[in-house]
């Protein structure tokens, strides 16, 4: 099952605008996509409110992992989302 | 206290004060009903319903704080939409529902669990609780139904506060008690404002959001003449509004200052507006809607009980016109015994003199039995009937002929009757264009602006990001009316306007300029429009209405008209 480990670089963590750009990203994908801390239990990642749930701050690794078609190119996305700073998205 | 004022749109040329109870429809839910009463199927579809009106509303707001807060601040509103369609939100509401609650406490378990989740943890999660919050409040809300505050139970004086009113709040407020009401949202087409100008409320819509840090308890002047709230008033000020009616009621026909009657009718929707429209000097009814003695009832009413309702509209304007619309209805209004289809857009379906000819035959033919029967009454006023949204010759042809049928049946039983005036109402495009080659088919026509201006400019009524389109000052609406009344020009058929156009003073000279016989509006405007044509002299009003009409953005007749009230 594809998976990997990324660190969110928005000051903001997964919050506010970044929050919502990753479960609006999560959302167009029809494959289960789950996030997580890296240690910790994984969560759906198109769910607004287990994404705020999770409380992931600036410069802490999650985890997402991925299966189905176009997993890769999901995790790709949201990868891209997790490591752009602020304002440049 | 020092004066501080809001602005918004005037809904209504009248003025109260009184003390601000802000209204929240979403207080309390009560303990739910037995499971054993509920549908989880009517339910579920309660709570889709809910969701998309919820999700309409948040975008709305998103799009209104953009505009005056910048993108930024609007972002919010992106998670709000979120939470609303979250799938963990889906699933609890439907598994709420499944063990037997109704939809509203569903909304509320569900949220419940994560709002308290959200408090509990630190920082920036805690204030997502009250997103939360809002986002479970406006579904709740938009679950409305039985679980509302009593709005017919506030304290005398009252000034309403609220985000929006429904119709039915707004019918449920009592203007002896209340002495007027101001929204957050809404515009002057509203169905709100609509209301406030039947029952003759000071009213004030489309404030945004400031009206929120006016709080409950305080002092305000709703002013609806110039759509300002004042708030915390000095004795002054309220001396000089408070109470103040706004013109003098006359009663008998008005002229311009050049000697032109212009008839001054009244709308009404109930038989309890006939009697506002005579205490305020309407010379007749210009619009009567007959909706109301369909709704909330289990099966049609009958032909006597129609014919009581119009002898006794005729017998309240004795030596005037009572212009009555025949039934006007489609899948935007429930009603119970008639086969309504669910329609994606009801405006533009099934609706008005399309079901009179097709679905609704029988009911139609009892109407106008009713209706000639009225007719034939010597004593009382005039009646005349008038078809709704009409949009080709055939099908006021078709309505003729069924009226003569009706005529040839009545006596041919014996039955005393006479046969009407009989119009059109003008409010498709359809109607405006083909006035030429309707003239033949009837006595007169009466233009119907707020569908006209919703149909001519393709802007939904009450939808506030489109309310600049859908304004009767638009040029492409004002050529629509000079068509119509070109059209009529030089024949014996009168042509008259109903809808809200019509009540605003400040358009008066205007449509006097068009060439409007009769003005027919919500009572309240009546004393006003009756002095505006006083006022106003039919050479000054034409070239008005010349300019008016050469005028090519809404932009140049709004400077045209403020230059002419200035």
């Amino acid at each position: 099952m594809p998976e990997r480990v990324v660190t969110v670089v928005p000051e903001d963590g997964l919050h506010a605008r970044p929050a919502s750009n990753f479960v609006e990203a999560a959302s167009e994908y029809d494959i289960e996509i789950q996030v997580g801390h890296v240690d910790g239990d994984l969560v759906n990642a198109a769910s607004m409110l287990a994404i705020t749930g999770l409380g992931v701050t600036a410069g802490e690794d999650v985890r997402l992992v991925a299966e189905g078609q176009e997993a890769e190119a999901a995790l790709d996305e949201l990868e891209r989302i997790l490591s752009t700073p602020e304002g440049e998205g | 206290m020092t004066e501080r004022r809001l602005s918004g749109v005037g809904a209504t040329p009248l003025s109260g004060v009184g003390t601000a109870v802000w209204y929240a429809p979403d207080a309390e839910l009560g303990s739910p009903p037995d499971p054993e009463t509920i549908d989880a199927d009517v339910e579920r579809e309660r709570f889709e319903t809910a969701r998309d009106a919820a999700r309409e509303e948040i975008r709305a707001e998103r799009e209104r704080t953009a505009a005056r807060l910048g993108e930024a601040e609007s972002e919010v509103f992106d998670a709000h939409v979120q939470f609303l369609d979250d799938p963990q939100i889906t699933e609890g509401v439907e598994a709420a529902i499944g063990d037997g609650l109704p939809a509203g406490h569903a909304v509320d378990r569900t949220f419940e669990q994560f709002i308290e989740q959200f408090e509990g943890m630190e920082g920036r999660m805690a204030e997502r609780a009250d997103d939360l919050r809002d986002v479970r409040d406006r579904l709740v809300r938009a679950l409305g139904g039985d679980e509302r505050a009593d709005l017919g139970s506030l304290p005398e004086g009252s000034v309403v506060l609220a985000e929006r009113l429904t119709p039915s709040d707004t019918a449920q407020l009592d203007p002896e008690r209340v002495a007027g009401f101001a929204t957050v949202t809404g515009g002057r087409t509203s169905h709100a404002a609509i209301f406030a100008r039947s029952l003759a409320l000071p009213a004030i819509v489309g404030v945004g959001t400031a009206l929120r840090n006016v709080a409950d308890g305080t002092e305000v002047v709703v002013d609806g003449r110039d759509g300002t709230l004042l708030i915390g008033p000095d004795e002054e000020t309220r001396g000089g509004t408070a109470g103040e009616e706004a013109v003098e009621v006359r009663d008998g026909t008005v002229e311009t200052a050049d000697g032109a009657p212009i008839e001054v009718a009244a709308n009404v929707g109930t038989e309890a507006d006939l009697a506002s429209a005579a205490e305020r000097g309407a010379d007749g009814i210009g619009l009567f809607r007959t909706e109301f003695l369909f709704l909330d009832r289990d099966s049609p009413p009958g032909e006597d009980e129609q014919y009581e309702t119009y002898r006794e509209a005729l017998e309240t304007f004795p030596d005037g016109r009572v212009v009555v619309r025949t039934l006007d209805i489609g899948g935007d209004k429930p009603v119970a015994y008639l086969d309504l289809p669910d329609e994606e857009n009801p405006f533009l379906g099934e609706r008005g003199i399309r079901r009179s000819l097709g679905p609704d035959a029988d009911l139609f033919e009892t109407q106008l039995r009713a209706l000639l029967r009225a007719a034939g009454e010597e004593a009382g006023g005039e009646l005349s009937v008038m078809l709704p949204l009409v949009a080709t010759v055939d099908e006021v042809r078709q309505a003729r002929e069924t009226m003569e049928s009706v005529a040839a049946d009545l006596e041919s039983e014996g039955v005393s009757g006479a046969l009407p005036e009989f119009g059109v109402m003008i409010e498709t495009p359809a109607t405006a264009f083909l006035a030429d080659a309707l003239i033949e088919h009837v006595d007169f026509f009466s233009i119907g602006t707020n569908d006209l201006v919703q149909y001519v400019m393709a802007a939904e009524r009450g939808n506030d990001r489109v309310a600049a389109l859908g304004d009767y000052r638009q040029p492409a609406v004002l050529r629509a009316v000079h068509t119509t009344v070109a059209a009529a020009q030089g024949t014996d058929v009168w042509v008259g306007m109903c809808g809200e156009m019509a009540g605003d003073p400040d358009v008066t000279e205007l449509l006097v300029g068009l060439g409007l016989d009769e003005l027919s509006m919500s009572a309240v405007a009546v004393p006003q429009v009756k002095r505006a044509v006083s006022e106003t002299t039919v050479a000054d009003a034409r070239e008005l209405a010349a300019r008016a009409l050469a005028a090519s953005t809404k932009r140049e007749v709004d400077c045209l008209l403020t230059e002419i009230t200035r």
